[in-house]
């Protein structure tokens, strides 16, 4: 569980990212963590991570704070980076390097994962395409078993089969436990494996709501024109005709399209 | 306090392992260097020739200090590369999130560099003396350049850890008392620590940046003692220190004193800062 009180950071000689930021998120979710360049996605990744101190304000997560980076914590807690760099070594060594040090590591988990992706456990880790080395990343953040896992951007340089196998590997081992926490830009990536999205802006949430919620309260559609269809809250040019977000209306549910979702609050329809 | 927040042995063993296994190949790398080179520039040190007309010069306990000495060196530069993990942000961040207290983060680094470095090079240093001086014996000629005979074997004299405290002309330990002893092993302590922690303060350039700030900290020293000599003795003039040196009733020097407390007591501000420093250390 995280929970986040009047959170203030800015980085030396820079103007304030957070300003009385709070947020809860309950264990069992995954949580999309959504915003533009600049927003403080990463940043707000660092501070739950414990790897930055708040300069004002409370963060705990399952009950510690996490810049005192107690080895409990750390041990319970795994973060997938954007980028990463790894020894010269291979996956197997990597493997009995750093599974010891996490308590809860499935090393049956980790061997299915790595099946799943196609991963050889003699393999050089600098020898693998930075795709291959994410899913081994992803293959080894899941396999800790830790109850908060953090991804930054783990789509990026995924190839499409793979990223569909990191969504069925990520819904199918995550369990009511763990938190999982997922920033990207990509968002069509992840909108069929979180059930909550967080947008933030400027250092401010400035949408959070459970995909189950959006979907009650939201319709999102297809339509060839915009003629004849009344409150639309947004909508958006395509090839096929327009995008729109709509109010739902009569227990009618449609799947989320996150990216329409996310340009709507961006641009303050919703 | 739950004990298991700083030090668990089991974790303690694991972070070691974890070293190991990732910088095994770097480490007998090194120690495969160090022996070679070591053992060339140790050669390369001793005399080739003896002369039949002096008996003056031995290879003796000072020129194995002065060898010492400068294979420090090398140790200090194994010690300064501690940390590694810390050279860039990406590292850094993986660093300071493996399930580890940071004291035991600072202990398997201070173990490993520190006292296994030492400890290794010791032994090396000790088998290259010895190798190099087979190899320089063996090929010995007098000057005129007839093979020379078994006097060679006192020319360069057998080395053993303790001629470099108690025979050599600059003896680290004059009169092997306790209290230089202990001064001097902390002063070489307090040299390596300085290095340690050096990556925790500094992410590139590290020893440079290091050397660096030790020549800034001495010169403020030297500026602090200067203006305390105007202070109290008005007479001192241009960048002068009023250097004041006498004889205690213990038969040390003011000069002694003050030199040796700052060995004892560098080493527990050194270690202190480097462990905080690590622990506040953000990304």
């Amino acid at each position: 569980m995280i929970n986040i009180k009047n959170l203030s950071f800015h980085y030396k000689k820079k103007s304030p990212l957070f300003n009385d930021f709070s947020l809860e998120v309950e264990s069992g979710r995954i949580v999309g963590l959504l915003g533009k360049n600049g927003a403080g996605k990463s940043t707000l990744l660092h501070l739950i991570s414990g790897l930055i101190q708040p300069k004002s304000g409370k963060i705990k997560v399952n009950g510690f704070v996490p810049f005192e980076r107690n080895p409990n914590y750390l041990a319970d807690i795994y973060m997938v980076p954007e980028e990463f760099a790894f020894p010269s070594i291979s996956i197997s060594t990597y493997v009995k390097a750093f599974s010891p040090l996490y308590p809860n590591f499935d090393h049956h988990k980790l061997y299915d994962i790595f099946s799943e992706f196609e991963l050889q456990p003699s393999s050089s880790l600098n020898k693998l395409s930075h795709g291959q080395r994410k899913k081994f990343l992803i293959a080894f953040a899941l396999s800790t078993n830790c109850k908060m896992l953090v991804f930054d951007e783990p789509t990026n340089g995924l190839d499409i089969p793979s990223k569909s196998q990191f969504r069925k590997i990520l819904v199918s081992s995550v369990t009511e436990e763990q938190l999982v926490i997922i920033s990207t830009h990509q968002v069509k990536d992840i909108d069929t494996v979180i059930d909550k999205v967080v947008v933030i802006e400027n250092g401010s949430i400035i949408y959070q709501e459970n995909i189950d919620e959006i979907t009650q309260k939201l319709y999102f559609d297809l339509v060839p024109s915009l003629t004849g269809v009344e409150d639309v809250l947004y909508h958006e040019q395509c090839p096929l005709g327009q995008k729109i977000i709509v109010p739902a209306t009569g227990g009618n549910e449609s799947s989320i399209d996150l990216e329409l979702l996310f340009n709507a609050v961006i641009n303050k329809t919703i | 306090m739950n004990s298991n927040k700083f030090f668990s042995v089991s974790r303690f063993y694991q972070l070691l392992r974890n070293d190991i296994l990732l910088n095994h190949k770097k480490y007998l790398l090194t120690i495969v260097g160090a022996f070679i080179m070591g053992f060339i520039f140790i050669r390369m040190q001793m005399p080739n020739y003896m002369y039949t007309d002096t008996t003056s010069f031995k290879y003796n306990s000072s020129s194995y200090m002065s060898l010492f000495i400068m294979c420090l060196v090398g140790l200090g530069a194994f010690v300064g590369s501690g940390f590694s993990e810390l050279s860039s942000k990406i590292k850094t961040s993986n660093y300071l999130l493996m399930p580890a207290s940071t004291f035991e983060k600072f202990l398997s680094q201070f173990v490993l560099r520190a006292l296994a470095g030492s400890v290794i090079f010791l032994v090396i240093f000790w088998i290259d003396a010895h190798l190099a001086r087979i190899a320089a014996l063996r090929h010995m000629e007098y000057s005129n350049g007839q093979l020379a005979g078994p006097e060679k074997y006192s020319y360069i004299e057998k080395f053993h850890y303790s001629m470099l405290l108690i025979k050599s002309r600059y003896p680290v330990v004059t009169n092997w008392r306790l209290f230089e002893g202990i001064g001097v092993i902390l002063i070489i302590f307090s040299s390596g620590m300085f290095l340690f922690s050096v990556k925790i303060f500094f992410r590139k350039l590290g020893l440079i940046k290091t050397g660096i700030s030790l020549v800034a900290a001495i010169f403020l020293i030297v500026v602090l003692a200067v203006g305390v000599s105007y202070l109290f003795y008005p007479e001192t003039k241009g960048f002068n220190t009023a250097n004041i040196n006498y004889f205690l009733s213990n038969g040390y020097t003011n000069n002694d004193i003050f030199l040796y407390s700052i060995a004892y007591l560098a080493p527990l501000f050194l270690l202190p800062l480097g462990y905080f420093k690590l622990k506040e250390k953000q990304l």
